[in-house]
């Protein structure tokens, strides 16, 4: 663990989102609410060892702060190169990778396409998916909802958006798995699968054209020039790295909230016209995105000296519990009104898929309190919660109707 | 009441358009029409609310306690 020279002594903390208090994985714990102590300790500080791969991290602590780094994309880029390594090429996730000015033109593509009004015309189809996997364990009295509900539903968005048949959830299940949790090798192993996949999902679709996203994206030109496989391929893979495990973990979060707060719960039940302004501040209180840059030059920010090619952390769950921003923090308040939290982060780069992550949660929230009466943490159980690059949670056992008596 | 639109802060978040869709009107890629917006006395408080939830503050309330 090195300090890079031109990083003063001063600023460095023995800090990580893998080991820091809250941070590895344990059962029934708060990662995101473990970080809000860091608002006591300075804005700005180094932790030289806080990437999965060994790298130090500059980690800004205020919502102001975060707000000027991420606004700033030509001096704190998003081309992190994420591929490279698996690949032994880079090959950019389009558009989180690519910097204005020529991010402009392929986010113009592609925003249309996950505007809030296209994301309405989903909501059937998204809908009818939620309902049909709950009524299909609601008579049970129990269940794992990360691979019962969560996850199978998120990756049937997904494929549903792709254009591609139901039938590969479990494939796509076991790549999104292995690519956000596995061991370094499954994780190369995850995303070269990915990018083989896209890649003959490119070549198919060029040959046999079809009424999708992935057509849609192929018969695209950007400034004139027609899109390249390697392009369309980048924009293939961040769907799939950015839209499966992050919604998928923000159902886990949001519905272990409501087993821990029956009154809560009992008062969305009773008017779900509640429940877009409690996901609200469910995404304030439980994100799971840590937003990453890199500088692209020598820099200085509020007297600090960052060089060029130093990483740059912005955990929006720390902004989002600033007391600058927020009143209360660290009070959940599902009717909170003003709350301009950073779950999507902030600046150009912000979540193109921020729309329908929404609709996805308040979807399955609704469908979910509709069908299930009043659930519980199953008795015995506790959830196992991480923090990490993603922040998340592995299995969420819950429990409805009659307590089980003990044999 | 006035919200003066930082049209170039304007990011998609559309939190402003999920308060009150009636006062900010949104392009086919969900960011927001150039230009300031004179809000309907009815809507001023719709018109607040979503001007504060905007992340990156590209929406100014001028309430006219300020003089221009």
């Amino acid at each position: 663990m090195s300090v890079p020279e031109h990083v003063p002594a001063g600023l460095v903390r023995d800090f990580s989102y893998w080991t820091a208090p809250g941070m590895a994985p344990e059962r029934g714990g708060d990662p995101q609410g473990a970080l809000a102590g860091l608002h006591d300790g300075p804005p700005v500080f180094y932790a030289p060892n806080n990437t999965y791969d060994g790298h130090g991290t500059w980690v800004f602590v205020r919502a102001e702060d975060q707000r000027r780094v991420l606004q700033d994309a030509e001096t704190f880029s998003s081309h992190r190169r994420l591929f490279e390594q698996a690949l032994g090429e880079d090959l950019p996730t389009i558009p989180l990778e690519i910097d204005p000015p020529e991010h402009g033109a392929y986010r113009s593509l592609l925003n249309p396409l996950l505007s809030p009004k296209r994301v309405m015309a989903m909501e059937t189809a998204n809908r009818a998916r939620a309902v049909e996997l709950i009524e299909g364990l609601k008579d049970r009295s129990r269940c794992e909802v990360m691979q019962g509900f969560a996850f199978p539903f998120a990756v049937g968005v997904f494929l549903e958006f792709l254009g591609l048949p139901q039938s590969r959830r479990d494939e796509f299940l076991g790549w999104a798995d292995k690519q956000f949790h596995g061991t370094p090798e499954e994780r190369g192993e995850a995303i070269r699968t990915v990018v083989g996949f896209m890649r003959e999902l490119v070549a198919l679709r060029r040959r046999e054209p079809a009424d999708d996203f992935m057509t849609f994206v192929v018969q695209a030109t950007v400034n004139g020039q027609p899109m390249s496989d390697r392009e369309a391929v980048g924009m293939g893979a961040l769907l799939f790295v950015a839209g499966l495990d992050t919604v998928a973990a923000a159902i886990g979060f949001n519905f272990r909230y409501l087993a821990e707060t029956p009154e809560e719960q009992a008062r969305l039940r009773g008017d779900p016209a509640a429940i877009v302004l409690a996901v609200e501040e469910l995404l304030r209180a439980f994100p799971t995105v840590l937003m990453t840059r890199i500088a692209s030059h020598d820099t200085e920010f509020d007297g600090i000296f960052i060089k060029a090619g130093d990483r740059v952390s912005c955990p929006s769950m720390v902004a989002n519990r600033d007391p600058a921003e927020f009143e209360c923090p660290n009070r959940i308040d599902l009717t909170r009104e003003n709350n301009r939290h950073v779950a999507f982060a902030y600046g150009p780069h912000r979540c193109l898929g921020s729309h329908l992550a929404r609709r996805e949660l308040v979807i399955a929230m609704e469908e979910w309190l509709a069908r299930i009466p009043s659930f519980r943490i199953a008795e015995g159980t506790a959830p196992l919660t991480y923090g990490g690059h993603v922040f998340g949670i592995d299995d969420l056992e819950l429990a409805w109707g009659e307590k089980a008596v003990a044999a | 009441m006035i919200v003066r639109v930082l049209r170039e802060k304007c990011q998609g978040h559309a939190r402003c358009w999920a308060q009150a869709p009636d006062v900010f009107v949104l392009d086919d890629e969900g960011y927001i029409t150039p230009g300031d917006i004179a809000v309907p006395e009815d809507q001023e408080r719709a018109a607040w609310r979503g001007a504060k939830s905007c992340p990156e503050r590209a929406l100014v309330i001028d309430d006219g306690a300020t003089a221009a």
